[in-house]
C-alpha cells in the first residue's frame, strides 16, 4: 500500500469508530421505535419518526427558535468582529495587548459564559440591571420576550473574538499593492473599505460566516445554564429539544430523527451560503 | 475651497486614531468586567454577594478555601486534567501522519474539506449511539466514555490544524533527507516532525482546550466519580438553589489557566486556522 494511504490509516479507523459507525447507528435508530426504558422491544417504523417530528409543533418551534438565534447573533458578530478588526489594525499603540484580550472569550467554557451572565444579568443579583435602572432603564434580560435576544447577544460576547482572529489573519493575507494605488488616487476610507477590503477578504468571510453558523447550531450551554429552554419554550433550541427528547424522555428513536432533519438543513445551508457568495 | 493645511490634516488624524483607541478601549472593558466582577463574587463576604452595587467590602478566601480544600472540585478538575491529555495524545497519533499525508500527497481538498465537515457534525447525531454503545460496554460514568466522546471533535480540529503547518514547511528538506538515503517515512518522522514541534505543541494546547471545556457530552455520559469541571460548575445553580461565591471560584478555576496557555497559541491560532481558510 501506497505511503499516503498507511499515514491515513490510523486516522481512518478512529474516524470509522468514532463517526462513521455512530452516523450509521443514529440513521438505523430513525427509523425504529427505540426507547431507553424499553430496548427489549425494539421495533421499526420506517419514516414515522420523521413524519412525527416534521408535524410536531414544539420541535417546529426549536428550530425557528435556532434559526433565529443563529441568524441574530451570526450577524452581531460578523458586524462586530470586522469592524474591531479594521480598527485594531488601525490601532498603534497597545496592539497586541489588545488583540490578547479581544480574542479571550471564545477560549473558555460556554458553561461558564452562561453562568457568568445569568449572574450579570439577573434583575434581583445582577449588577449591569442594577446600574441600568439608576439611568432610568429597566429590561427584563430574560423575560419571553428578550430571553432570546439576551442568549444571542451572550453568544455574541464569546465568540465575536472567533471573527475577530478569522479577520485579522484575513486583512493580513491581503496584497498590498491595490491599497497603496488606492491611496496614491486619493479614495476615501469608505470606498477604499467598499471596493477593495470587502470583495478581497470575502473568501474569508464566507469561510467564517459558515463555521460560525454551524457552531452556533449546536447552542446547549447557555440555554442550560441560564433558561433551559424557557420562559415557557421561548429559548428552546434545536440541541436542547434533542437532549431532552433523547435523555429526559429516552424517545431516541424521535431524537435521532431530529438530528438526521437538523443534518439536512445544516447541509442544505452550507450549500446555499457558499453558492450565494460565489455567484457574486 | 482650500486645501486643509498640514496642522489640519494632523490633528485629524490624531482626531481619528484617538476614536479608534476609545473604541478598543471600551471593547476591552466589556469583555474584562464579567471577568472582574466573578473574580469580586468570589471574596466577597456571602451576604454581600447578592448586592449588586458593592465594590469595597472586607476581602475574604473562605469560598476558594472550600472550594479547593473541602469540595469535589479537585477531583472535577483532575477529571478535566486526564480527559484532555488523552484526548488531545490520541488525537496528535492518529491526526498528525495523516495531516502530513494530506498535506505533501495532495489526496485533494475533498479530504481535506471531509476533515473540516467532521468538526461540523452536530453533536446531537453522535450522542445517542455513542452513549448506547457505551452503555452496552458498561463505560457509561467513566472518563474513558468523554475521551472516546471528545475524540469526535477533536481528532478533525487538531488534523485541520496540523495540516496547515505541513503546508508552510517546504518540500526540499524531505526531498533533500531522500537523497541522503533516507525512505519518505523516515524523512517524516526523523527530519519533519522535529520542524513542525512549534506547530504540533499548538494544535494539542488547542485540542486540550476544547476538550477541556466541553459540557454537552461529559454532562450526558459522566456522573458522580466521572464529572469533568464543565458539568460541576453548572452544579452550582441549580433548581435547588445557588452558591454564587462557591461557582464564582469554580468559574475562575476553569477559565484562568485556559486563559493564560490559549495566550501562547494566539498567533498560531491566527496563521494556521486563517491562513487555511484564506487558501481554502
Amino acid at each position: 500500500m501506497h505511503l499516503r494511504f498507511r499515514l491515513i490509516l490510523p486516522l481512518a479507523a478512529a474516524m470509522t469508530v468514532i463517526m462513521a459507525y455512530p452516523l450509521v447507528f443514529s440513521a438505523w435508530i430513525s427509523f425504529h421505535d427505540y426507547r431507553l426504558t424499553r430496548l427489549q422491544d425494539v421495533r421499526f417504523r420506517g419514516v414515522e419518526n420523521y413524519a412525527f417530528i416534521l408535524s410536531d409543533a414544539p420541535f417546529g418551534r426549536a428550530l425557528v427558535n435556532t434559526m433565529t438565534f443563529v441568524a441574530g447573533a451570526v450577524s452581531i458578530e460578523l458586524v462586530l468582529g470586522l469592524g474591531l478588526a479594521l480598527l485594531l489594525q488601525r490601532l498603534v499603540r497597545f496592539q497586541n495587548f489588545a488583540r490578547a484580550v479581544l480574542l479571550a472569550p471564545m477560549f473558555i467554557t460556554p458553561i461558564a459564559v452562561g453562568l457568568m451572565f445569568r449572574f450579570l444579568l439577573n434583575s434581583e443579583l445582577g449588577v449591569i440591571p442594577y446600574y441600568l435602572a439608576t439611568i432610568g432603564v429597566e429590561i427584563a434580560w430574560f423575560d419571553e420576550r428578550l430571553a432570546l435576544f439576551s442568549l444571542m447577544l451572550i453568544d455574541a460576547w464569546q465568540w465575536t473574538p472567533f471573527m475577530l482572529l478569522m479577520f485579522l489573519a484575513g486583512l493580513e493575507a491581503l496584497p498590498k499593492d491595490p491599497f497603496e494605488a488606492a491611496r496614491v488616487d486619493g479614495a476615501s476610507a469608505w470606498i477604499t473599505f467598499w471596493n477593495l477590503t470587502l470583495p478581497l477578504l470575502r473568501p474569508v468571510i464566507l469561510v467564517a460566516l459558515i463555521i460560525r453558523a454551524l457552531d452556533a447550531f449546536k447552542v446547549f450551554e447557555y440555554v442550560w445554564a441560564i433558561t433551559r429552554g424557557g420562559p415557557g419554550d421561548a429559548t428552546e433550541t434545536i440541541l436542547f429539544h434533542i437532549y431532552k427528547t433523547g435523555f429526559r424522555f429516552f424517545r431516541l428513536g424521535e431524537a435521532a430523527a431530529m438530528a438526521y432533519v437538523l443534518i439536512g438543513i445544516l447541509m442544505f445551508l452550507v450549500i446555499v451560503l457558499y453558492t450565494a457568495m460565489r455567484r457574486r | 475651497m482650500t486645501a486643509p493645511t498640514q496642522d489640519g490634516l494632523l490633528s485629524r488624524r490624531r482626531l481619528t486614531l484617538v476614536a479608534i483607541e476609545f473604541v478598543v478601549a471600551l471593547a476591552i472593558a466589556i469583555v474584562l468586567f464579567p471577568f472582574l466582577w466573578i473574580f469580586l463574587a468570589s471574596i466577597k463576604p456571602p451576604e454581600l454577594v447578592t448586592e449588586p452595587n458593592v465594590w469595597m467590602f472586607p476581602p475574604t478566601a473562605a469560598n476558594w478555601h472550600d472550594v479547593l480544600l473541602e469540595s469535589d472540585v479537585p477531583k472535577n478538575i483532575i477529571n478535566s486534567f486526564v480527559v484532555s491529555v488523552a484526548t488531545v495524545i490520541i488525537a496528535l497519533v492518529t491526526g498528525c501522519p495523516a495531516a502530513y499525508s494530506f498535506s505533501r500527497f495532495k489526496t485533494g481538498s475533498g479530504t481535506r474539506f471531509s476533515v473540516l465537515a467532521a468538526e461540523m457534525m452536530p453533536p446531537a447525531i453522535l450522542i445517542l449511539p455513542l452513549f448506547l454503545v457505551l452503555f452496552r460496554l458498561g463505560l457509561i460514568d467513566t472518563l474513558a466514555a468523554v475521551v472516546l466522546a471528545h475524540l469526535t471533535f477533536v481528532v478533525p480540529v487538531v488534523t485541520w490544524f496540523l495540516i496547515g503547518f505541513f503546508d508552510e514547511i517546504p518540500r526540499e528538506l524531505e526531498e533533500q533527507a531522500m537523497i541522503d538515503g533516507y525512505t519518505q517515512f523516515q524523512a517524516f518522522y526523523k527530519v519533519i516532525l522535529p520542524v513542525v514541534r512549534p506547530g504540533l505543541a499548538a494544535a494539542a494546547v488547542f485540542g486540550f482546550v476544547l476538550s477541556w471545556n466541553d459540557m454537552f457530552y461529559a454532562l450526558i455520559l459522566t456522573g458522580g466519580e466521572s464529572r469533568t469541571l464543565p458539568v460541576a460548575i453548572a452544579g452550582f445553580w441549580t433548581f435547588r438553589g445557588i452558591d454564587m461565591g462557591k461557582m464564582a471560584v469554580a468559574i475562575l478555576v476553569a477559565v484562568v489557566p485556559i486563559l493564560i496557555i490559549s495566550f501562547f497559541i494566539q498567533k498560531h491560532l491566527v496563521r494556521s486556522l486563517g491562513g487555511g481558510a484564506v487558501k481554502f
